[in-house]
């Protein structure tokens, strides 16, 4: 309905603002509201994915100087001594897995090559490959939070009774 | 002499009483049944009863436009085929391409068909939108028309992008996993995406029922909305973009003294690009048969070809998906290698801001680049600044492509495509 006098065609009745403004706001909710809700309903509360935390084994099924590659893990177990330490072997540009080439890693997908400490040497890629902390369970097994990340100085230092 | 025996049963069969009640004007055989042909018909009507020579003409256009369409018809029904075995299902899915090679009949082929024809839409797709650049097309009043090309493009790309991760192969885990970390790069809602993406953190089950839904449903639905559009604007638009003709031609008919010999519909008289107004009727020939017979032939001709690749060339199939080891080198199809190859420089740069500042000026680019001038012809002196840099940017995306695809070897390493390449030495 227009209330508007012929005479003033750009005049808007008090009835006519407030049916506009509520129109429009109701439609303009109405719309957000829905692509909101769909937005939402993509994003999955639960996610059926394997644990971040895992163990890798007893210390000692790792011989001194080793690197190992944990297969299932996606992950090197690195030994020194009676220090532990594990590394992604995920790589930081594009999540290939890297290989082990000499002392330290190559990535087959673009060509990224990090040294023994993870540090990036060449390519494209970004950062420094990710090392995850290693702790002992109560049952004597190397137990490795994939979830939590730690500097490349931070080792498990067992006894070396052990 | 008598008509061929086709014709003959043609018009036996238009003349019974049941080929009447569907046909309604049986084969046109005057001029008044040619244009009745046209918009009497649902699958006809979409296109007018008459058209520009220039329309017509093959050198101009190359077909090339059609010839994504024929193929976007000959992926839709292999697609749907596939559909009837395929279950998206990461333990299943490789074992139904084992199936369709080894079991179905003419299982095989379908997905070669399909395969095919992808790879070829993607070409064509490109090659169309080159067409119109080289001739200036997309000048007004093709502004957004252009726009909505980009965005079938995009799809296009969408569309194979999505396709692949469905057998669960190699080449399927690996892209999907490089193309969704690409998306990961893109910044502040980049990791968003790709969780969205990919329904989890990583490329398992939820990635594939996700990137299924989109393959089958969202992504085809939105090209053929795309499609109508894109096709119903070139007929608004008086056919494919010409020339413009002599000024003496176009004489502005004031309203209410129309010329009574010729019949003028409100739309036609509703903008001055409409192909009725200001033109000679001498320049326009019947749609049946000159345009309805060409766009068979082609069809006939496209399908041909892919029916050619499909029978003497097989779709590859990796080995199943291994999350662990990525095949070395890695590599995409050939259409996304320049990206690859880009990518493997700096992700970011690569893989979000070089394609985001390109797709960004192509759509940009009809409201720029405004003069009206050189339309309707190949190369056009004119227009040869723009040319000149649109040329720059393709010879780029194709030395890109040559080198990802013939100069990358293991580890992305430099090869020469005519030496061995050297033995992948892998150890952990």
């Amino acid at each position: 309905m227009n209330h508007s006098s012929p005479n003033e065609p750009d005049d808007v009745s008090r009835r006519g603002f407030l049916q506009l403004t509520l129109g429009w706001l109701a439609g303009t909710f109405a719309i957000a509201a829905s692509a909101a809700g769909a937005i939402r309903f993509m994003v999955p509360n639960v996610l059926f994915e394997p644990s971040q935390v895992f163990k890798a084994g007893r210390p000692d099924d790792f011989p001194d100087g080793s690197v190992t590659f944990l297969e299932d893990e996606r992950v090197f177990l690195v030994r020194q001594g009676n220090t532990y330490r594990c590394l992604s072997a995920i790589c930081t540009h594009l999540g290939c897995t890297v290989n082990r080439a000499g002392s330290g890693y190559h990535c087959p997908c673009h060509g990224s090559v990090f040294d023994e400490q993870g540090s990036v040497k060449g390519g494209p890629a970004p950062r420094a490959l990710t090392w995850f902390q290693v702790t002992l369970s109560k049952d004597n097994r190397l137990l490795v939070d994939k979830g939590r990340t730690v500097a490349a100085d931070k080792y498990l230092v067992l006894p070396t009774s052990a | 002499m008598n008509p061929p025996i086709l014709k003959r049963w043609w018009q036996k069969l238009t003349r019974t009483r049941v080929g009447r009640s569907i046909f309604r004007v049986g084969l046109p055989g005057s001029n008044l049944e040619r244009s009745q042909a046209m918009t009497s018909s649902f699958l006809l009507h979409i296109q007018p009863a008459k058209v520009h020579k220039h329309s017509l003409k093959a050198g101009y256009s190359l077909g090339l436009g059609l010839i994504s369409l024929y193929l976007l018809f000959i992926l839709i029904g292999t697609g749907v085929l596939l559909m009837f075995y395929y279950v998206p299902s990461t333990e299943r899915a490789y074992n139904v391409m084992k199936d369709l090679q080894f079991v179905v009949s003419a299982g095989l082929l379908v997905r070669n068909m399909h395969r095919w024809a992808a790879h070829m839409m993607v070409l064509f797709v490109m090659l169309h939108l080159c067409r119109v650049f080289y001739t200036g097309a997309y000048k007004r009043p093709r502004e957004f028309n252009w726009v909505i090309g980009v965005g079938l493009f995009l799809m296009t790309v969408g569309l194979s992008f999505t396709g692949y991760l469905l057998p669960w192969d190699q080449l399927a885990f690996w892209a999907i996993t490089v193309g969704t970390n690409i998306a990961g790069y893109a910044p502040i809602i980049g990791p968003k995406i790709k969780f969205l993406l990919l329904g989890g953190n990583v490329v398992g089950q939820e990635a594939l029922t996700r990137f299924y839904a989109l393959h089958v449903i969202v992504l085809p639905t939105c090209t053929l909305l795309m499609v109508s559009i894109h096709l119903w604007r070139v007929r608004k638009d008086g056919g494919l973009s010409r020339p413009d003709e002599p000024s003496e031609a176009v004489e502005q008919i004031p309203l209410g003294q129309l010329p009574t010999n010729k019949s003028y519909g409100l739309m036609e008289l509703a903008r001055g690009t409409t192909p009725q107004v200001g033109k000679n009727p001498e320049d326009e020939v019947f749609s049946w048969p000159n345009l309805v017979f060409r766009e068979i032939l082609l069809f006939l001709l496209v399908t041909a070809v892919v029916l050619f690749l499909a029978i003497f060339w097989n779709a590859p199939l990796e080995q199943y998906a291994n999350p662990i080891h990525p095949p070395n080198p890695a590599k995409a199809p050939w259409y996304f290698l320049g990206l690859q190859e880009l990518v493997s420089y700096s992700a970011f740069w690569g893989g979000v801001v070089v394609p985001g500042l390109l797709v960004t000026a192509l759509l940009v680019l009809p409201y720029i680049d405004r003069k009206r001038v050189g339309v309707g012809r190949w190369f056009a002196r004119e227009r040869v600044v723009a040319n000149s840099i649109f040329t720059v940017c393709l010879l780029a995306a194709i030395v890109l492509t040559i080198i990802g695809t013939l100069f990358r070897g293991p580890n992305w390493g430099w090869v020469e495509p005519w030496q061995q390449p050297p033995a992948v030495v892998e150890g952990h």
